[in-house]
């Protein structure tokens, strides 16, 4: 079996190569606070991002392609999609806690 | 191969004005995105008005597409293109990474397919994205497990499956929803494009115990009513073992103790565990037990709902 090496963060330049978006594209995302690298210290291309915003690079670029989109939208879009995934999570955990004290009919 | 109304599919006539196929497509784009749209059937529904928008917006493309349709358009006939078709419109088109049907290809396949340097088209495979269940116990140390995950890859045109087995390194504290991401592990790039990665999508398993909350964990304890009113020491258990702890006289159901250090994993370091306390009721009370209720009551003088005479 292979061992394989994990990460938690991605490079600028990783993200713009994988996912083949342009540096100022991605630049244009961070300005409208998609996504943030870990520290915005320093030059861009020394950014670093959570591997979690990749998904909403991703995202972010579909909508802007498939959709013509403008970023202001996308950002408004992803913003209120955020918050649903951590509702949904903060909700699922609450019922569980709440099923500890309730009795089962 | 089925023939493809693209103007069935868009909702609009054969002779329908540019701009009315894109208010139509756009509109259609916004309801099937499924970036908008979490139906499992969305994403086909996308691909096919992405397809129709691809064809109909280029007028070179929309042209030869209205003559396939007036040679051999019927939905409820097999549809093969005329022999020696060969498109223009196709030749300089782009694809963004969208995979279209087999109808689309075998009309303006031949063009896109000459085009680049060497007739390949080079670029990176696409990411795959599994989930990865773990049990709050394995997120307190780093360690290594093994995934496996299966790769769509198309061998000589011929779609298959590849089994893949890995042992990924998990790192300590990681938390529910974040993703791991293991590079070049995801499908193989077209042409000489590097593979893509693959994203674990962490989900922490629900415990019988534990509730998480951040970093923190939340373990409901029920004690019995004279624990709670006379005050007791009582064993419970943590992710790693046994804890001793003082209930104080008077706890109330809902309290929470917080015992520091006996929560997850973090980068900031381990979160606290916290108790709550669930003041149980006996199943039964006879005898000697329910008189002695019966003179508590008569002693104590407590109106839980005294605040609603208010």
């Amino acid at each position: 079996m292979t061992m394989s090496t994990s990460a938690l963060n991605i490079s600028l330049r990783e993200l713009c190569e994988c996912e083949q978006v342009s540096r100022q594209w991605l630049v244009t995302i961070v300005e409208h606070d998609i996504v943030s690298p870990v520290s915005v210290a320093g030059a861009v291309d020394d950014w670093v991002f959570e591997t979690r915003s990749v998904q909403w690079v991703k995202r972010a670029i579909r909508l802007h392609q498939d959709l013509d989109l403008d970023w202001v939208a996308i950002a408004m879009i992803l913003e209120l999609q955020q918050q649903q995934e951590q509702l949904v999570l903060e909700n699922r955990c609450l019922q569980q806690r709440l099923q500890r004290f309730l009795l089962e009919d | 191969m089925e023939f493809k109304d693209y103007y069935q599919m868009l909702g609009v006539a054969p002779d329908a004005e540019l701009k009315d196929i894109k208010i139509a497509y756009r509109k259609l784009a916004r309801k099937y995105h499924p970036d908008m749209n979490p139906d499992p059937g969305a994403e086909a529904s996308f691909k096919e008005v992405a397809e129709a928008w691809e064809v109909l917006k280029d007028p070179g493309r929309r042209a030869e597409y209205d003559e396939l349709r007036r040679y051999g358009g019927r939905r409820d006939q097999q549809f093969e293109p005329p022999p020696g078709w060969e498109s223009a419109a196709g030749a300089g088109f782009q694809q963004s990474g969208g995979d279209f049907s087999d109808f689309f290809n075998s009309i303006f396949g031949a063009g896109f397919r000459q085009q680049g340097p060497s007739g390949g088209h080079s670029r990176p495979g696409q990411d795959v994205e599994i989930e990865l269940p773990l049990f709050l116990e394995e997120t307190l140390e780093s360690f290594s497990k093994p995934v496996e995950y299966r790769l769509s890859v198309v061998v000589q045109g011929q779609p298959q499956e590849l089994k893949k087995s890995l042992k990924v390194t998990i790192p300590a504290g990681i938390g529910d929803g974040e993703r791991i991401r293991v590079r070049g592990q995801g499908a193989p790039g077209p042409g000489d494009g590097p593979a893509g990665d693959l994203y674990l999508h962490v989900r922490l398993v629900p415990h019988p115990l534990f509730d998480v909350e951040g970093h923190n964990l939340l373990l409901t304890v029920p004690i019995a009513p004279w624990e709670a009113a006379l005050g007791a020491k009582i064993t419970v258990p943590t992710l790693t073992g046994k804890i001793s702890l003082t209930v104080t006289p008077n706890s109330q159901s809902g309290q929470k103790l917080r015992i520091a250090g006996k929560g997850l994993a973090s980068r900031a370091g381990r979160g606290d565990l916290y108790v709550v306390l669930k003041v149980v009721m006996p199943q039964e009370s006879v005898g000697a037990v329910q008189e002695l209720w019966q003179q508590l009551a008569e002693q104590a003088a407590f109106d839980p709902r005294a605040e609603w005479g208010r």
